[in-house]
């Protein structure tokens, strides 16, 4: 696994771009940025369905669900940039895979509120409120977006083979 | 720090049209959340200037980064009050009509780019990390 992202990330080119002096602060702030897309797109929804903001239409900001959805594909990128560009660093790292614990979780979630609750929700008049269900799905997508970020932090506190894991 | 930028993204998506005016009185309690944030922000921002002076105020890309900060935060406040202003001269919000506050959009949008940027690039770029260098 270790040696596959390895020989990617030079055959693609990112291994000596993201070794080169600009290199991972600009693909860390293309990946920020992609994280305030989603928290001002998903997040503000995800409170909304939480009761916030009682009378902004659901259908109006579902309407930025699309330019979420460019910055998860932008922190997807990203993501991989780093990771195949120093993969002992994020494989073993335990902060590493807690944050893909969450992002699966959290893609499960989307899954779920798309199968049961999305048509319903955007029909929801603009003062009432939504079904517990709905807000269940607000409420796990919140919490996975704020463990993810904070994860994502730790990233660089966790570093292997400096933190013993009981899982590594 | 990825929610306020978060809340101002979404605020700037709505100016440039892209869905109806948030800018009304049902968007206040995103509003307050947002500084309750700016709060959490400016705690933690002093907590690592405390920790690491040196490292920050001898490093220029910390000044671009508070200016746009700054920036970012004084066009939020000015949009708010716009918005207060707007509520108490009993005008009705306006859901439909398509915004023409392109160029605010696009500076709240600049300040938060270079707001990201600037704090990203200050680990990679400072040149000074304890003050005891100086003694």
């Amino acid at each position: 696994m270790e040696q596959a992202l390895l020989a990617f990330s030079h055959e693609t080119g990112i291994f000596d771009f993201m070794h080169s002096p600009w290199g991972w602060p600009v693909v860390e702030s293309l990946h920020f940025f992609g994280l305030s897309l989603l928290i001002g797109t998903v997040g503000v929804f995800d409170l909304r369905m939480l009761g916030l903001g009682s009378g902004i239409a659901y259908r109006h900001l579902h309407r930025l669900v699309p330019v979420g959805v460019f910055g998860y594909a932008l922190n997807v990128v990203t993501g991989t940039m780093f990771l195949s560009s120093a993969p002992d660093q994020y494989l073993y790292n335990p902060a590493f895979q807690t944050k893909l614990g969450f992002m699966l979780l959290a893609g499960c979630n989307v899954l779920w509120f798309y199968t049961t609750c999305s048509t319903e929700v955007r029909a929801t008049a603009d003062f009432q409120a939504v079904r517990g269900r709905a807000k269940l799905i607000g409420a796990v997508s919140l919490l996975a977006w704020c463990a993810i970020i904070a994860c994502g932090r730790l990233i660089t506190y966790y570093r292997p083979p400096y933190h013993w894991c009981f899982w590594c | 720090m990825a929610f306020v930028v978060g809340v101002n993204l979404a605020l700037a998506f709505s100016l440039l049209g892209l869905i109806p005016s948030l800018l009304n009185k049902r968007f206040e309690p995103f509003f307050t959340l947002h500084w309750w944030a700016v709060g959490l922000i400016f705690v933690s921002g002093v907590a690592l200037l405390i920790a690491y002076p040196a490292k920050a105020l001898t490093n220029p890309v910390f000044y671009l980064k508070f200016t746009a900060l700054s920036a970012g935060l004084l066009i939020t406040r000015r949009l708010q009050r716009s918005m207060r202003c707007q509520i108490a001269n009993h005008q009705p919000p306006p859901d439909d009509e398509p915004s023409n506050e392109a160029p605010t959009a696009f500076a709240m949008l600049a300040c938060w780019v270079v707001t990201i940027g600037a704090g990203r690039f200050l680990a990679y770029t400072h040149s000074v990390l304890l003050a005891s260098r100086y003694f």
